[in-house]
């Protein structure tokens, strides 16, 4: 019982924490231009660091999304709505969920061990008795980063996965090019590809958010093995909120 | 200095007025009362675990004592909220005048020994890159690291990151010091060696040091201001030459290393 209510009140403090750590950076982000170096830094890390991780992942995703589903289309004749089922089903749902869980738990495992790294290791006080804000200097730059990186990673997963559903569908199941292209064409509206690189956004600053949450705020007596839940909790908040996000944001554009 | 929290010349550099601070039941420090004069280099000795960090962290305000004031330069720091934007401006321009090398010396650790130096005086100098290039391979040579310039904190040896967080404490010639234990992890030279640094630093640009230590021949050689923690109350302080005189059963254990004597180790 005892221990069912310290788990409740643990859990409530932790929500309102998260909940002013949410206000702080918002303000900070909005308020002040983030230090330009750290930015760069945080964008290559969270951009180009993710490339060949979803390079790999949208091929295969791209590739089985043609070759799985031919067989399901071709049982009433409907191999021609291959094209539309892997334009459609890959850019509104597939790569941005994907973008965002795989790279999301990339950049967030790497955010919350650095920073609560820093913070077990007095880095951050280091940095409030040199008069730096750490908010400001750590936190802003890093949600900047992973905010504009993700939509531009969905963007290239959308590339890639129907690079790969076109090469398995034109070159492994042989169908026609030029019906898969204008399929693709007529399925995907510009619109998508959009709502794509928005969700892209919104998961983005999300993920940052929770990441920098748990690792900002691991405490100093936690030690080495704060660093390990604080990365441990960055990955399972960060997936868990990137797929409900997801079919929120589904249901309120195509809902 | 044009330096708005500048005062007269006779205030104190710090002060510290019956400060208490817990942690949850655990008094740390218990009505703490000290005065520490500009241009002094004040020791404080004591055991482990006995707050001597936490003292620290109350004169820059990284910790909020729960009763007492802490003046620096005549300017109460515990009064200050850093949640109020203009306590924190306040906060931050007193932080502004101090450099301060912490216990493990954090070092930020994506950065080189150089770029860790030049940090506040990018942050708060306006000198040139060429000017900072200058500054930092003095202060790095200073502390027998100049080979070291472009190596990353991982890549050092525990007294030498030490020595490079003791440059970049210094690196901005702010006008007090706090050294958290600067001579643990440092062979007995290269100790030495930082013990005749500080008296330098202290004879040519006047520096307020305030030591944290537990070797007696550092005390000896570098304090004219000696104090003792001990389970959280200041057992003695004052100038050196005095409280040696004096000679407190408490510092008398600490100085022939007695296991008996008031300092309990439990
Ligand atoms: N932020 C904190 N939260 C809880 N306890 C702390 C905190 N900082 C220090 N303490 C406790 O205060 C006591 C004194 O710590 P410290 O000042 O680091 O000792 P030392 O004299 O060795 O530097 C220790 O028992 C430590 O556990
Ligand atoms: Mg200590």
């Amino acid at each position: 019982m005892q221990s069912i209510t310290q788990l409740v009140t643990h859990q409530v403090r932790q929500g309102a924490d998260f909940v002013r750590f949410i206000g702080l950076a918002l303000r900070i982000q909005f308020t002040r231009l983030p230090p330009r170096d750290v930015l760069v830094t945080q964008l290559v890390d969270a951009g180009w660091g993710s490339l060949a991780l979803l390079t790999v992942l949208t091929l295969f995703a791209g590739l089985n999304l043609s070759v799985q589903s031919y067989g399901s289309f071709e049982r009433f004749g409907g191999q021609d709505l291959l094209g539309m089922f892997a334009g459609v089903g890959g850019v509104r749902e597939l790569y941005p969920v994907m973008a965002a869980v795989v790279c999301g738990a990339r950049i967030g495992a790497n955010l919350a061990a650095s920073l609560a790294n820093m913070r077990i290791s007095e880095q951050i006080e280091a940095l409030e008795v040199m008069a730096v804000d750490p908010v400001h200097y750590l936190v802003a730059p890093r949600l900047w980063a992973v905010t504009l990186a993700l939509p531009l990673l969905c963007g290239y997963a959308d590339v890639i996965g129907l690079a790969a559903s076109y090469a398995g569908a034109v070159w492994q199941l042989g169908l026609d090019p030029g019906s898969f292209i204008s399929q693709v064409q007529d399925a995907v509206r510009l619109a998508d590809i959009g709502t794509g690189l928005l969700k892209g956004l919104i998961m983005g600053w999300l993920v940052a958010v929770i990441s920098c949450f748990h690792g900002y705020t691991v405490a100093k007596r936690d030690g080495a093995e704060g660093v390990g839940i604080a990365t441990n909790l960055a990955i399972v908040h960060g997936a868990v909120m990137c797929i409900v996000v997801n079919l929120i944001l589904s249901w309120l554009i195509y809902g | 200095m044009a330096d708005p929290t500048s005062t007269p010349d006779d205030t104190p550099a710090v002060v510290l007025d019956n400060v208490s601070k817990s942690f949850g039941d655990h008094t740390v420090l218990d009505g703490v009362s000290l005065t520490i004069q500009r241009g002094s280099i004040a020791v404080m000795l004591g055991p482990s675990g006995t707050g001597k960090s936490v003292l620290l962290r109350c004169l820059v305000g990284l910790l909020q004592p729960d009763r007492g004031r802490v003046l620096v330069f005549g300017e109460d720091v515990a009064a200050l909220d850093e949640k109020r934007a203009a306590d924190r401006k306040r906060l931050f321009a007193i932080r502004r005048r101090f450099g301060m090398l912490f216990q493990d010396g954090a070092l930020f650790d994506d950065m080189t020994v150089f770029d860790n130096v030049a940090f506040p005086m990018r942050l708060h100098t306006q000198l040139s890159e060429q000017a900072i290039h200058e500054k930092v391979s003095d202060r790095l040579a200073r502390v027998g690291v100049a080979h070291a310039e472009q190596k990353f904190p991982s890549e050092l040896s525990g007294g030498m990151r030490k020595r490079v967080a003791f440059a970049r404490a210094i690196a901005i010639d702010p006008d007090i010091v706090l050294c958290d234990e600067p001579s643990s992890g440092l062979d007995p030279v290269m100790s030495a060696t930082l013990d005749e640094l500080i008296l330098e630093l202290h004879r040519t640009l006047g520096m307020t040091f305030i030591i944290i230590s537990h070797d007696t021949a550092e005390a000896r050689k570098v304090a004219d201001t000696i104090g003792m923690l001990a389970n959280g109350k200041l057992v003695t302080f004052g100038p050196a030459e005095q409280v040696f005189a004096e000679n407190h059963p408490a510092l008398e254990q600490f100085f022939t290393r007695a296991t008996v004597g008031p300092i309990k180790v439990v």
